[in-house]
């Protein structure tokens, strides 16, 4: 009798645990080991600070493996497909989801989600949601981050110039020039008008889909920016790409001597210590501008949807033609902006051949991360890496004060990010197989040659286009396009 | 000593040396002038690591800082973090255990078949060579495109080697003597590890060796070996045979005059090799970067994690690089005069 | 083709022991027989450890990579697919989409061009003909004729590059790297060297500081270099900011960016130089030195007369070793600016590693094997024509 009012009570204090939220029950993991493998750095970061916390709670050690970030997909890549399957559980970008999800080694994490409440799903941000975390329908990643990229600039040397912030490319370039060399911060150093990374193998071919897909994408993210979604033809041969290498040459007139050797880590404090005008990046220089460690732009930042055009590629001519209520349905004063979800979002997947026990638990870990109790706290802190996602981390609460935004640069940061989620026309990034041929070699390979003044932009644009030709070619066309299209969700 | 004076005439006393033991006043200057340069070049760069590493990230953004206490104030955050914080060190131990283990079979593998070279004629038949080669793509063939489990294709493989030995073998006769395995142990060493590391990595993954000390190790002993055999060969062929013969001739074994005699008579170049390769197995990124995740992670892996999307935080580095080198410096010194006697002798031969 | 002199080997014949025929017990009989057939394959046994090892290490991934470098490598569920395409891989390499990247991009000969390679082209025709008509054997001729014929395909790719004002590719990359450093930190080297045998104080302590930086690891070494390299940020910005060059960046321009490669790996291997060629420049013949002294030789003199011939075949070997460990460049090039600008700084190596990087391990092999057969062409040459004449005397 005794044992029996036993069972019942703890199952009684049982659903009580339950239903006040927290991800799992306290011991529900004992002696279980979960290895997650990440980057070095920021991402490694808060996963490290959360472990410790989870492990209290549920008793799971969380063994958070770091490795640079240019080796990390070849790393789990290789893990997994060779059958070593040291590595339970990663941290990735959502573009290499498909490689793991064609062979097979991604946990499909949808009843677990449907299980969950602690998540709250739906607050995630609906692209996010909808795009990053799954592919052909299933749900394999949780979203622990929201990148896309945005416009940074200079509010007190804008507003002393009068100037406002660029609405289009060509706005944008005009602001570098009219700024660049002038004296932002009163000490008498020249500062530049405009810092892009152009680092060759960072983040530079990120750049340029930016200003072509503000062409080449006005109907919506389903239009894609990177291939016809008839034939699988690179877009690339077009008006619009030649003009956005145009632009990558041109602001380099007006950036750091060293642009060409720069990456997103250089052009961050370039900005931060008070040098650039206007600086395109993801979502963390809006957190590391009020970091009082490390910044002098506090308060002096602001942030924009990334410049549009007023120009559109028409696919088969392959000209520009003005924006119209038809080839720009989304236009906002008759300009087009199409933000770049560049990378997607830092989201943590599951190795599918860890033992049930393991899974469940790397899934509760990535709950509780992910869960808007720590996840609205660890995205108003810089060195995390993790930037918006949550609907709910988009208005200025409690923790951006805390965090130390003030309401006014809030307004501008937390505004232009909800300026470019809710933007129907974002581009998703490249999704297919082996997309890293595409961008990480050939891309980039040819813009850092482009920049460094080796080929002329006619060659750039052949050998870009020749080359996914010749991936497509390799690959299997057909096959690359109804991944293509699947992903893009076109018809 | 008492010299008669110097008379010659200003320019002679001031360029021409006296003896070979003493230096003339211009040319002594000249030389430590020069000297005293290249020192600066050489310490330079590692007293602006050693100073970076006690700096905080603003102070590296900020521009050069040169001198502590007088340029900034320095700060301890990144050696705290380094040596407590962050898990350096299972790595340290790993580096440690793995050059110097690797370090030590090499030495050992690599003296004995030098030893063996020099002192023992051998002759193996060109036909051998082939057989084996024929079967190592037989095998590889069969596992990849036929799927067949690499252990029944090796066993095979093995049983057909003998079979070719005792049939072809006795019909062809041409052979390859000491000359030509020296050249072939010593020219593995061209092979560039990119090259080799991916068949290794899948070669491990089959074992379930993969991120443990055992595999780095074996693949360091074997990607030294050549060196060792390089420089200890002709270590060996200097020494004089009489001792060893007197006491083969009083019945020792091989075994035994290689251990008592041979290696002890060239310690020297045996110290010498000793540091070298220790340095090459301790520095080691290319093989350790495939063959390592988290658990047999070296130094110079994690030298290069700090690499992150923000930027190189150079002041972990920094601490990282001088962890780094301290020990070897410590037995640098320790050993030096035999490392340069060593070499000599090993590259007079070699 | 023999690759050491053996002068000294002493050969002797396995099997030679001393048996003494006494009537012994059983259980120690057969311990004897046991430690007799030891010690008679002792031979055998003591290469066995080194041999085995080298061949599961060398010979076994060496034919294995030959395999995958004429294959294509794809990943499918749960394992991986190799499709063998033949050569492709090196075809593109040479002659396709990806010649640009290993070779460079070609431009039209001029008339410049044409003079170089027909002078060249004549100076290897007349080094083989030399040798045809003395002392020819087919196997030294082959090897020559392997030899002339890289040199002659390597020159002409850089006038089609380099000279006609074309881009070059990794290949000429490496081979920058390779011998104008090497021949840079031999001459440093030697400089240091003949400078710390002087009769001066603090030897040991110098050679102890100048040995150091070969004990950085390299990938250490080429991130210490990125930081003093800083035009902004390093230790020379000030010096960067006097001489006004602050606003411009090394790392933009493909020949100073190779040239901050060389700086960095300079840095790093002119010790090991230094460290061998002291010992030798010590080892001189003080009898010779002294009377030369006496005879009143100046200082150049004696270096030709005397140490050269002395370290001729040390440094040879040095070079020999510091050439074979040279081509394997990579740390300094990827950390220093990632390959570029553009393709300026991409090393062989690097570029089979970026390969890799994105599952092209088809392509990764066949770099791989290209860089291989031209560091063993290279040494083979340099050893036979170089480290064998210099040793002519001894």
């Amino acid at each position: 009798m005794a044992s029996k009012l036993g069972v019942f009570s703890s199952a009684l204090v049982a659903m009580a645990l339950a239903s006040t939220g927290l991800p799992a029950t306290a011991g529900e993991f004992d002696g279980v080991t979960v290895n997650v493998m990440t980057q070095t750095g920021a991402i490694q970061e808060p996963l490290q600070r959360r472990a410790p916390e989870f492990e209290k709670l549920t008793g799971a050690k969380i063994n958070v493996i770091a490795v640079p970030f240019s080796d990390l997909y070849q790393k789990v890549l290789t893990d997994w497909a060779s059958g070593t399957n040291s590595v339970d559980a990663a941290v990735f970008a959502p573009q290499w989801m498909v490689d793991y999800v064609a062979g097979g080694y991604l946990e499909d994490i949808g009843a677990r989600v449907a299980k969950d409440k602690d998540i709250q799903w739906n607050d995630i941000a609906p692209f996010f949601r909808d795009f990053s975390s799954s592919y052909g329908g299933k749900t394999y990643l949780v979203p622990l981050d929201g990148d896309f990229h945005m416009l940074y600039y200079r509010t007190d040397v804008f507003e002393k110039a009068g100037l406002k912030p660029p609405t289009t490319w060509d706005e944008y370039l005009a602001d570098a020039k009219a700024l660049n060399g002038k004296d932002f911060n009163g000490d008498g150093t020249k500062g530049y008008g405009s810092c892009i990374a152009k680092k060759r193998n960072a983040q530079s071919y990120w750049f340029v889909t930016d200003v072509v897909g503000s062409m080449t994408q006005a109907k919506g993210t389903s239009q894609g920016t990177f291939f016809n979604t008839k034939d699988m033809t690179p877009l690339v041969d077009n008006a619009a790409f030649r003009k956005a290498l145009d632009f990558l040459k041109e602001s380099s007139k007006y950036g750091p001597p060293d642009e060409l050797n720069m990456d997103v880590s250089d052009t961050r404090p370039l900005f931060t210590s008070g040098k650039c005008a206007l600086n395109l990046d993801w979502g963390d220089v809006g957190v590391l501008a009020i970091d009082p460690a490390t910044s002098k732009v506090i308060d002096k930042t602001g942030a924009t949807i990334m410049p549009g055009s007023k120009e559109v590629l028409n696919w088969d001519t392959g000209k520009l033609e003005a924006c119209t209520k038809d080839t720009c349905p989304y236009a906002i004063d008759g300009v087009n902006h199409a933000p770049y979800a560049a990378f997607g979002g830092w989201s943590g997947g599951i190795n599918t051949k860890a033992s049930d026990k393991v899974k469940d638990a790397a899934y509760a870990f990535y709950s509780y991360v992910s869960a808007p109790a720590q996840s609205n706290v660890d995205v108003t802190i810089g060195k995390t890496g993790f930037n918006p996602y949550r609907v709910s981390q988009l208005n200025y609460s409690d923790s951006w004060k805390t965090g130390g935004m003030s309401e006014k640069a809030a307004a501008l940061y937390l505004g232009a990010i909800k300026d470019s989620l809710n933007s129907p026309n974002m581009i998703l990034d490249l999704r297919i197989p082996q997309n890293q041929k595409y961008q990480q070699v050939t891309l980039d390979e040819a813009i850092s040659r482009f920049l460094a003044g080796e080929i002329d932009e006619e060659t750039t644009i052949k050998t870009i286009s020749d080359g996914w030709k010749d991936l497509n070619d390799q690959i299997g066309t057909s096959d690359q396009l109804k991944f293509y299209k699947n992903t893009l969700g076109a018809k | 000593m008492n010299r008669p004076p110097d008379t010659r005439p200003l320019m002679r006393r001031l360029f021409e040396r006296r003896s070979l033991d003493t230096l003339a006043p211009v040319p002594k200057f000249a030389t430590y002038a020069i000297l005293l340069a290249w020192t600066f070049v050489v310490l330079f760069p590692l007293y602006w690591v050693l100073v970076t590493s006690l700096k905080i990230q603003i102070q590296v953004d900020a521009g050069p800082y040169y001198i502590p206490f007088v340029d900034f104030t320095p700060h301890l955050d990144a050696w705290n973090f380094m040596l407590f914080q962050n898990n350096t060190l299972w790595p340290y131990m790993n580096s440690i255990v793995v050059a110097l283990t690797s370090t030590i079979l090499a030495l050992l593998f690599g003296s004995m078949a030098a030893y063996a070279l020099v002192r023992i004629r051998f002759q193996v038949k060109l036909a051998a060579i082939i057989a084996f080669i024929v079967l190592v793509i037989g095998v590889i063939v069969a596992v990849v495109e036929f799927a067949v489990p690499w252990q029944v294709a090796i066993l095979a493989a093995i049983v057909l080697f003998f079979l070719a030995l005792t049939s072809i073998g006795r019909r062809f006769k041409a052979a390859l003597g000491n000359n030509d395995i020296e050249f072939w142990m010593i020219s593995n060493r061209i092979m560039p590890p990119i090259v080799a590391v991916l068949p290794i990595y899948v070669m491990f993954q089959h074992l379930k060796l993969l991120d443990t000390q055992i595999a780095l190790i074996s693949t360091y002993t074997a990607v030294n070996l050549p060196i060792v055999v390089w420089l200890t060969r002709d270590f060996f062929a200097g020494i004089p045979l009489d001792l060893e013969e007197s006491a083969e001739i009083d019945g020792a074994s091989k075994f035994r005059v290689f251990f008592t005699i041979a290696l002890p008579l060239v310690r020297s170049g045996l110290a010498a090799t000793f540091m070298l390769v220790l340095i090459l197995a301790w520095n080691e990124y290319l093989l350790a970067l495939f063959l390592s995740n988290a658990n047999a992670q070296t130094m110079p892996v994690l030298v290069s994690a700090q690499n992150t999307t923000r930027g190189p935080q150079w002041w972990y580095m920094s601490v990282l690089i001088v962890i780094m080198i301290v020990p070897v410096i410590v037995i640098a010194a320790f050993l030096q005069k035999h490392i340069a006697r060593g070499l000599l002798i090993g590259a007079v031969k070699g | 083709m023999p690759y050491l002199s053996v002068n000294h080997s002493a050969f002797c014949n396995t099997g030679r022991y001393m048996a003494v025929n006494v009537s012994i017990p059983n259980e120690t009989d057969r311990r004897e027989r046991v430690a007799q057939w030891v010690d008679r394959h002792s031979g055998r046994i003591m290469v066995l450890p080194a041999v085995l090892i080298l061949l599961a290490f060398a010979i076994f991934p060496l034919i294995a990579s030959a395999y995958l470098s004429l294959s294509r490598f794809a990943l499918a569920a749960g394992s991986f697919k190799l499709t063998f395409i033949g050569f492709y891989n090196y075809t593109r390499l040479f002659l396709g989409v990806q010649q640009y990247h290993f070779l460079g991009t070609f431009k039209p000969f001029g008339p410049l061009e044409w003079t170089l390679l027909a002078g060249v082209m004549l100076l290897l025709a007349a080094w083989l003909s030399r040798y045809a008509l003395t002392g020819f054997t087919p196997l030294g001729f082959a090897g020559r004729l392997i030899t002339a014929g890289l040199i002659g395909a390597v020159w002409f790719v850089v006038l089609a590059t380099a000279v006609a004002g074309g881009i070059p590719g990794t290949l000429l990359n490496t081979l920058l790297y390779v011998f104008v450093g090497v021949f840079v930190q031999f001459v440093l080297g030697l400089a240091l060297a003949l400078l710390c045998a002087q009769p001066i104080r603090s030897r040991s302590w110098f050679r102890v500081i100048f040995f150091i930086p070969v004990m950085v690891t390299p990938v250490g070494v080429a991130y210490i270099f990125r930081m003093l390299a800083d035009m902004q940020k390093g230790p020379f910005a000030p010096l960067s900011h006097f001489l006004g060059v602050s606003q411009w960046s090394w790392a933009t321009e493909a020949w100073s960016a190779r040239l901050m490669v060389l700086i960095g790996d300079t840095w790093q291997w002119t010790p090991f130089m230094f460290i061998v060629l002291l010992a030798a420049v010590e080892n001189q013949p003080r009898d010779q030195l002294e009377a030369a002294h006496l005879d009143g030789a100046g200082p150049f003199q004696i270096f030709k007369d005397i140490t050269w011939p002395t370290i001729a075949p040390v440094a040879a070997t040095v070079v020999l070793i510091r050439l074979i460990e040279a081509f394997k460049i990579i740390d300094m090039p990827n950390v220093l600016t990632a390959g570029g600008p553009g393709l300026a700084t991409e090393s062989l190596t690097l570029h089979s590693f970026i390969s890799w990087r994105t599952q092209d391990l088809g392509g990764s092999a066949a770099v791989g094997y290209l860089l291989l057969f031209v560091s063993t062409i290279t040494c083979v040459s340099f050893f036979n024509f170089v480290v064998r004449y210099t040793r002519r005397y001894q």
